[in-house]
């Protein structure tokens, strides 16, 4: 055959129709798109087999239900944390923090997976097992004793109520030494008020029933008590066509819970407490308080050399007066105040600042007098007192001997407060400590003031973090015990800040994550059992469940305790209030707190010479009412740091329990977080006018504890003359997700210490601003 | 759907418990707001006055799952007046070259099959609500991390375009558990992720025309609205408020009567 035109077209055309009759073509067209999205680094998840498990997260007190695949080559494994329908408070909710707990469970970039030993030299750890580190640990800790001073071992862990906190607070004992703090809540503000005024400290809102409430400065939508029980309080309020329940907020910030508000009261910031009083002193001035209720109470009218709390208020707290300080129109103010009055079912609330700080106690006691002269104590939709949770002690933690601790328990109500011990402990006054144990918390990024809990780790000989991540608090450590996360270990939660009835919560292994991680519990019941004598006496179990199994004795099974995750009260405590003060009253004019600090003192000149100490303003007269002290910040504020700093809240971040996970750090808004890295602050626009600053400029703020770059983000809603950050950015660990991202508010905030209650407090700290490009 | 916006808190948890339901990714950077990949992604809004008078309110906004309009039905679809009465369709099904999306008349979903995904962005681009997202990275996970995945939905591979498909999973085997069963697929048997996680109970999900479930009854209050109903495109999201300036914000200018006849022709969820 001879090669020509013809048969070359024959060829390529028929070529072309057998290729396309052939299925070749469409065969390796198919296989391409296969292998072109076959890629071995998308994982492929195995399936298998789903069981739920009930569990309550201790970080946030949601009821939620775990979801396990069981597969056949990778094990069981949870997948998500959903929410527990059957809970009673939080009916099936959850919050961020819940939904995206298994990003920081399995991520094995961030845990610790083995005991850590740092060479402080060169900052590089080595992976010990866990009898050489309990070893090094019970060495330490029997020598730091032996040399006779075990008041040189200071601990901070982060939930005294819970098992583990127990445990701390036994071991410490039996160890001897009183250095021992928490992370500092609302709750303890709360509880120190209701001693104060009620003799009672386990106090609760009952916000799902109240059908007017008023928050003061405590962001009741953002981060209050359980977030999801709340929410559903919220919610209930909330109807079509007509609202069921009326919300005013008491804030500086155009914040969630002021929008969602049908009334917000932009106060100045610091002045909630002002306000409270001036809405009691209307209420009397209109004579719409509970006429019963207050004459059942003790200290409402002057008695004998005491000046009663209405001529106290009427003198002092002046509604024109209190309008005109805060900057809220007065007619405002009285119209939530009548709303109030007249409301069925009223309550006031207070909380945590927006800082997350456990808030100013005379404050507190302010929103409490606001509740009593509504005479809402005791009833539905008002403030309540929990029933006890059924909790057997699980050993002694009174201290062993007379040994003086390093801050002076005559500077507060509460000696909880971790800031003024690493203070103390810093400035080696009255002595210096040796070992410090850091059990959960995170204290070197929580604070709260986080720069002098680091300069404290990194000049005490030896730091011991317990931990399940490789966070701040483990990157100083000499000595890092890796312990368990919440679903893959054994824990408890006690009631969340405001819970109107009391409940428990329990968590148990779900899942195995990190083989090498034990309970927080189980590290301290080993290292007592290691140091032996009196101290492993005090501590006789194996491990927690057996500290479990003896807590909860009286909360019925164990097995179906264990089961069900959680105990909740049956009914809210309803009915009159048995009020456990000295004149079995409440008491407006707490004769309590008189008598303590009398106590104390000794004599009244000596007394009035406390009070001044501890730093009441208004001396003995307002000692032991409640009443407004001007906010610390306020009096920094003409020395060259023109601007307050405070908080903005979110569920989208956190503060005090874990760190911020990769999807909420996703979900952060570009007014937190932007440019990759950029920590936002938000500004009154007037107020960045005056100070010749753009929207955008990068600015620095300057307080005396530390500094913040941030990007200025405009906000009318933010109230002028303060910076306003998100608090729970800035991390310098957890993963490239999380690492960076934003900087740390409480590297800026400046901590001082609320003058009755010895908290700390840090809600607004003085600053300046300096533009640095924009 | 129908979300509202009065109960909303703005908390987020809708969109993290999508993101863990759905097997969503975590980039290096995720303030890039184009390229960050939310498929419940919760927007913040003010009514624009100064201090004090200040006040925000958040949407959170899922992939629309619009209708569109039956063309041929004069009367039932009110934009059949207009001049784009022959393109009456959920705007990305219409321009996707490789029917990966497509527009389910018995679930009223739309849907989105990754794998047949060629990664072109029209969808993208035709998306009047931004719900669309496209991969334009591999997912960084963090070593261990896979293990919380989900085996119900497939982690999708860069160069496709993923958006919510309301947990078109649940709904599969809710059907294979009725079926099992031989009963019907209830209101309380399939329900969204988001809708489940929602701390404050905004998100009410169901079949609009059921007079039986919830929604049904929400999307005919006064208060109810959907978000730019002047595109005609028919969503399956209902937004309520009883705040006016949070109405008028979402482009809410279409009278109550258009917004129901238009409404009626809608099928499934």
């Amino acid at each position: 055959m001879q090669w020509d035109r013809r048969a070359f077209i024959k060829l390529a055309v028929g070529g072309v129709l057998g290729v396309h009759a052939s299925p070749l073509m469409w065969k390796l067209m198919d296989d391409s798109t296969i292998w072109t999205q076959n890629w071995s680094w998308v994982p492929v998840p195995e399936d298998g087999a789903v069981a739920y498990a009930n569990v309550v997260n201790p970080q946030t007190g949601t009821g939620a239900k775990a979801r396990l695949v069981q597969g056949r080559v990778d094990g069981t494994r949870a997948i998500r944390v959903e929410g527990n329908p059957e809970h009673p408070l939080s009916k099936g909710g959850v919050v961020p923090q819940d939904a995206s707990a298994l990003q920081l469970l399995y991520n094995t970039d961030i845990r610790v997976t083995a005991p850590l030993l740092r060479n402080r030299a060169n900052g590089r750890y080595s992976k010990l097992s866990w009898p050489e580190a309990l070893d090094i640990l019970a060495g330490n800790l029997a020598e730091v004793s032996k040399q006779g001073k075990p008041e040189a071992i200071m601990a901070l862990g982060h939930d005294p109520e819970s098992a583990t906190g127990q445990l701390l607070l036994c071991l410490m004992a039996a160890l001897g030494s009183p250095n021992l703090a928490f992370t500092p809540n609302a709750g303890e503000t709360l509880a120190l008020a209701g001693l104060a005024m009620m003799g009672q400290t386990d106090l609760g809102f009952d916000l799902a029933n109240a059908d007017y409430v008023i928050s003061f400065g405590t962001p009741l939508l953002e981060n209050f008590g359980a977030p999801v029980a709340t929410r559903k309080a919220f919610a209930s309020w909330r109807g079509f066509p007509k609202n069921k329940g009326f919300l005013g907020q008491v804030e500086s910030r155009a914040s969630i819970t002021a929008s969602q508000a049908d009334m917000w009261l932009a106060c100045r910031p610091g002045t909630e407490g002002a306000l409270a009083l001036a809405m009691c002193t209307i209420m009397i001035q209109e004579g719409l308080y509970d006429q019963a209720a207050v004459k059942a109470s003790f200290g409402f009218k002057d008695e004998g050399d005491f000046k009663g709390f209405k001529s106290f208020l009427l003198k002092n707290y002046r509604r024109e007066q209190v309008a005109q300080m805060a900057g809220v129109p007065l007619e405002k103010l009285v119209k939530l105040t009548l709303g109030f009055a007249k409301a069925k079912r009223a309550v006031a609330v207070c909380g945590p600042g927006n800082s997350s700080d456990p808030g100013r106690m005379y404050d507190f006691m302010a929103v409490l007098a606001l509740n009593a002269l509504k005479g809402n104590i005791g009833k539905p939709g008002g403030v309540l007192v929990q029933d006890a949770l059924p909790l057997k002690s699980i050993g002694s933690t009174s201290l062993r001997g007379n040994v003086r601790p390093l801050v002076d328990p005559a500077q507060g109500l509460d000696s909880n407060n971790p800031d003024a011990l690493a203070k103390a402990a810093l400035a080696g006054k009255p002595y210096a400590v040796k070992t410090l144990l850091l059990v959960g918390g995170n204290f070197v990024y929580n604070g709260p003031q986080a720069g002098v809990m680091e300069e404290l780790a990194r000049k005490t000989p030896f730091v011991v973090a317990m931990t399940p991540y490789l966070d701040e608090s483990a990157s100083v450590a000499d000595l890092v015990l890796p312990t368990t996360h919440w679903l893959e270990g054994w824990g408890d939660s006690t009631s969340p800040y405001g819970s109107p009835v009391s409940c428990y919560g329990l968590h148990r292994p779900l899942i195995k994550a990190v083989p090498q991680a034990k309970d927080a519990g189980e590290v301290l019941l080993q290292v007592a059992s290691r140091l032996g004598g009196k101290i492993a006496a005090a501590l006789p179990y194996k491990n927690m469940e057996e500290v479990l199994m003896a807590r909860t004795q009286a909360m019925g099974d164990f097995e179906q305790l264990v089961e069900q995750s959680f105990w909740v009260q049956a009914k809210p405590a309803y009915g009159p209030v048995k009020f456990q003060t000295p004149t079995g009253r409440f008491e407006f004019f707490s004769m309590g707190l008189f008598k303590l600090l009398s106590g104390r003192a000794g004599n009244p000149q000596a007394l009035e010479r406390m009070v001044a100490m501890m730093g009441v303003s208004g001396g003995l007269e307002a000692a032991f009412l409640p009443h407004w002290e001007t906010p610390a910040a306020a009096d920094d504020l003409g020395t060259g740091m023109p601007l307050l700093l405070t908080a903005v809240p979110s569920l989208r971040t956190t503060w005090g329990g874990d760190a911020i996970t990769p999807y909420m750090v996703k979900v952060l808004p570009d007014t937190m977080l932007a440019d990759m890295d950029k920590l936002v602050v938000e500004m009154n626009p007037q107020t960045a006018h005056e100070l010749h600053l753009y929207e955008g400029d990068l600015i620095r703020i300057d307080s005396v504890a530390g500094s913040l770059t941030a990007k200025l983000s405009l906000f009318a809603g933010a109230a002028p003359g303060v910076v306003y950050a998100p608090v729970g950015l800035g991390h310098s660990a957890f993963g490239f997700q999380v690492e960076g991202k934003g900087m740390n508010f409480n590297r800026a905030a400046k901590v001082t210490t609320d003058p009755m209650s010895g908290l700390p407090v840090w809600e607004l700290t003085a600053v300046s601003v300096e533009k640095v490009q924009g | 759907m129908v979300i509202d916006l009065d109960k909303c808190t703005g908390c987020g948890a809708c969109s993290v418990a999508c993101m863990s339901e759905n097997n969503i990714g975590v980039l290096h950077n995720e303030t890039d707001k184009i390229r960050s990949i939310t498929w419940m992604r919760v927007y913040q809004i003010d009514n624009g006055k100064s201090f004090p008078d200040t006040e925000v309110a958040f949407i959170p906004r899922p992939c629309m799952h619009c209708q569109g309009g039956k063309s041929g039905t004069p009367g039932q679809a009110f934009f059949q007046e207009g001049p784009m009465d022959e393109e009456a369709h959920p705007p990305c099904v219409s321009v996707c070259p490789a029917t990966a999306t497509d527009y389910d008349e018995e679930t009223g979903i739309v849907s989105q099959i990754p794998t047949r995904c060629i990664g072109c962005r029209y969808c993208v681009a035709a998306c009047p609500y931004h719900a669309r997202y496209f991969n334009w990275y591999d997912v960084p996970w963090p070593k261990g991390s896979p293990r919380a995945l989900s085996p119900f939905v497939s982690p999708r591979m860069r160069g496709v375009v993923e958006k919510c498909t309301f947990c078109y999973q649940r709904y599969q085997a809710a059907r294979n558990k009725a079926m099992v069963s031989g009963g019907e697929v209830g209101e309380m048997d399939y329900q969204t992720a988001c809708t489940e996680a929602c701390p404050s109970g905004a998100i009410t999900f169901g079949q609009l025309q059921n007079p039986e479930h919830k929604v049904h009854k929400l999307i005919s209050s006064d208060y109810t609205f959907r978000l730019l109903e002047q595109l005609h495109t028919n969503p399956k999201v209902y937004y309520m408020s009883k705040r006016e300036w949070v109405r008028k914000m979402a482009d809410n200018y279409v009278t109550r009567h258009n917004k129901f006849a238009q409404a009626a022709t809608q099928s499934g969820h």
